[in-house]
């Protein structure tokens, strides 16, 4: 079923971006009878589209609009213009993502109350507490179909000999290595298939095993009628009338034609690095600091998580390869311990690359014996990507540069992160424990990555009880404009020890019922 | 390929399973290198007119230098510089780049040790004038597209133990992705 609207309908939502907010926006509110349009910069793939090919699925489907690396990071001299890795396309990166499913933590939502100010970061509570979330993660899980958990009764993937390998290292050193939940099916469930274990989630799922919105939440959306979702299609400028209100946006599609779809209400959902771009970009003689930014808070506190990933080179064939990508956690040190010299904790994900990312992140631009023999050494290898909670710092942000602009005219994001002290602490703390786990399963050498492109990006418009702390209330919808919505990682008001997507997914299954509400009340 | 299994392979005498098969493929790899003597294949087997013998020899030893695997074919390593080199006769901004960049080498050669770079013996000598060189873009081209050419290469992922592309054979849920038979406690 197709369905079309009219570019003149201003009753209608209008949706930026259909990754994880996005797509399950899209989703919640056509199933309440909703009509909703989804603008979405990206193409729409086929599952035959995907590969099991790191490279191929790199060039095929990854956001590569120029943007600018900035910091005091290596990032910015071995990614110049690559600061994360995300998805151009009908799905965002939920084409890309390994699956794992978390939720945050109670204490994540409040760790300005836990641990006071910290000098050089923005640390702020969540204006919601776990308890507001925790029947909407409930949601989220059984839409996603996390297995572990009660909401989908699926059990979890059986170990892999990578899990294998760190789960008896984890257990030398006294951590404790726990299969991941993951949206991936271990059995058949709604309408997708069981995971194959092809090894490679991260380049899209072949199988459709694995859930992302342009598996799930999009046709799902669509087949309700009230859902047109129109690809290829960038969203340049937000405008409004002269009460402040939103109106609509303006988008190009792809031959070049710019349209202005009239909305009753626009939510934004195309990431940390977009969503703030557009707001900053819809700048107008009555927002001159950029749409929604009284507080000066758009672009600001971008948080990434730590991001490391560390292998060891074990004396016998882990063949890490074959497991689904991420297979198991150690979440031992997750917790908000200071004693170990920072605040905030730490997730050790057990993942796996391929050779050819394995080549070009083991040591970016290293080459030489060393490397060579450690690339030999590739199916011995085992090893974990660490997710590490990022504080707020309010230096670290979306800017717009000065001159420089894209192929549609809009001047490109420049991506400024750099480390706080207690990022730092936790990045060396995280990289002992790991390598200490390593060591322990036998591993004879141990390599350090830098960080690689952020996958996780979280914090640039973010929620806070004040209007002057931030970007959006609770539901959301933004401080200064009230059809103005905000559902993608961008609200995160901290970044947690987990994987952003679980919270990002039930954020907006609560939006929906928010937006249902205020809509049928006539407040927007 | 494997370096700490040879080494673990010497030291304990009951093979297992995973050892066994380790030992079938490096008798293979070892006839292979035994095969090519270990010198390197001679220029005119790939070398392309546009940069002449004395380059295409010195590109295909930094090749190597740049990422050695000794049991690795030169083949492999000539899969890569052949392209560069042929697409260098009508590419007039590559050429130059090739050329110089082997110029530049083998001057630095002849400062510090007296004669060009295919003629220093040890490879740490030849590391010593690459790392001088190694921000260059001659430098990077030639690093990348080997970096590429080697580890992103289907042929040679066997060879690195790398399964690459599963779905067509069903994944590994019933091809082994539960074995493991060395790790103790499972
Ligand atoms: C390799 C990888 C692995 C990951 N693994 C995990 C994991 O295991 N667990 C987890 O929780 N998370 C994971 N993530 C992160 C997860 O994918 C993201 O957190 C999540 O997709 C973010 O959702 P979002 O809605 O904020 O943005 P996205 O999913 O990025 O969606 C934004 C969409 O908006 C579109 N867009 C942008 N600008 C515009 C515009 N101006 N007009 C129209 N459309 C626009 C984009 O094309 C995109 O499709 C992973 C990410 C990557 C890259
Ligand atoms: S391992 Fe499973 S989930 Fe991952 S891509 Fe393969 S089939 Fe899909």
């Amino acid at each position: 079923m197709t369905t079309a609207f009219d570019l003149n309908d201003d009753s209608l939502v209008v949706i930026v971006g259909s990754g994880a907010g996005g797509g399950t926006l899209s989703q919640e509110l056509a199933e309440k009878g909703i009509r909703c349009v989804v603008l979405e910069a990206g193409k729409r793939f086929e599952r035959s589209d995907i590969e099991n090919d790191e490279w191929k699925m790199f060039s095929k489907i990854t956001w590569l609009d120029k943007r600018i690396t900035a910091g005091p990071t290596a990032l910015t001299q071995t990614s110049p213009n690559l600061p994360t890795w995300l998805v151009k396309g009908v799905g965002g990166a939920t084409i890309h993502w390994a699956g794992v499913s978390l939720r945050f933590q109670e204490h994540e939502f409040k760790m300005h109350s836990l641990n006071g100010d910290i000098a050089g970061a923005n640390v702020l509570d969540w204006p919601i507490s776990y308890a507001d979330l925790a029947p909407y993660y409930e949601k989220a899980e059984a839409k996603l179909g996390v297995t572990g958990t009660k909401a989908s009764g699926l059990p979890y993937h059986e170990p892999s000999s990578h899990f294998k390998v760190i789960a008896e290292g984890s257990k030398r050193v006294g951590a404790h290595c726990r299969p991941a939940p993951l949206a991936i099916n271990t059995q058949a469930r709604d309408g997708r298939p069981a995971c194959q274990v092809t090894g490679f989630c991260m380049q899209g799922c072949r199988f459709g095993a694995k859930w992302s919105t342009m598996e799930s939440s999009i046709p799902k959306a669509e087949a309700t009628g009230n859902i047109e979702v129109r690809p290829d299609s960038m969203v340049l400028r937000i405008e409004h009338d002269k009460t402040g209100k939103v109106t609509g946006v303006l988008y190009v599609d792809k031959a070049g034609n710019q349209h202005f779809q009239k909305a009753r209400l626009v939510a934004v959902a195309a990431n940390s690095i977009e969503s703030p771009r557009l707001l900053l970009n819809s700048a107008s003689d009555m927002f001159p600091e950029g749409m929604a930014n009284s507080s000066g808070q758009v672009g600001k506190n971008y948080m990434t998580h730590t991001g490391t990933g560390i292998y060891g080179e074990m004396p016998d064939t882990v063949n890490m390869h074959k497991s689904p990508v991420v297979p198991g956690l150690v979440s031992t040190w997750a917790d908000n311990d200071p004693s170990r010299g920072h605040v905030a904790g730490y997730e050790l994900e057990i993942l796996h690359i391929g050779l050819p990312f394995m080549s070009a992140f083991l040591k970016p631009g290293g080459w030489g014996r060393e490397l060579a023999n450690s690339l030999a050494n590739y199916e011995n290898m085992a090893g974990f990507w660490i997710c590490g909670e990022d504080l707020a710092v309010e230096s670290n942000s979306i800017t717009l540069h000065p001159t420089e602009k894209d192929q549609y005219g809009l001047p490109i994001p420049v991506v400024y992160k750099g480390n706080h002290a207690n990022d730092t602490a936790m990045i060396k703390h995280s990289n002992q424990q790991a390598t200490a786990i390593l060591e322990a399963a036998g591993a004879t050498k141990v390599n350090v990555m830098d960080r690689y492109p952020a996958s996780h990006n979280m914090g640039t418009n973010r929620m806070s009880e004040r209007p002057q702390d931030g970007v959006v209330n609770k539901w959301g919808q933004s401080h200064d404009i009230q059809n103005l919505f905000i559902s993608d990682g961008s609200q995160f008001t901290s970044s947690g020890a987990e994987n952003p997507t679980l919270t990002i997914v039930a954020l907006a299954i609560r939006q929906a019922e928010y937006i249902a509400d205020q809509m049928q009340k006539q407040m927007i | 390929m494997n370096k700490n299994k040879t080494a673990d392979t010497r030291a304990t005498a009951g093979a297992n399973l995973g050892r066994r098969r380790f030992l079938a493929r490096s008798t293979a790899a070892a006839v292979g290198v035994g095969a090519l003597g270990g010198t390197l294949l001679s220029p005119a087997a790939w070398a392309a007119k546009a940069v002449g013998d004395h380059a295409s020899a010195t590109l295909l030893r930094m090749a190597r230098d740049i990422y050695p695997h000794d049991r690795l074919e030169d083949k492999y390593y000539a899969q890569v510089m052949t392209p560069l080199a042929e697409k260098a006769e009508t590419d007039a901004d590559l050429k130059a780049l090739l050329k110089e960049g082997v110029a530049a080498l083998d001057a630095q050669a002849q400062q510090h040790f007296g004669k060009p770079y295919l003629d220093i013996a040890a490879e740490t000598d030849r590391v010593t004038l690459l790392k001088a060189q190694q921000d260059t873009p001659f430098f990077q081209k030639i690093r990348g597209d080997l970096m590429m050419g080697i580890y992103n290469n289907p042929e040679l992922w066997p060879r690195f133990g790398y399964g690459g592309s599963s779905w067509e054979q069903g994944g590994y849920r019933y091809r082994g992705y539960e074995k493991n038979d060395w790790i103790e406690g499972v």
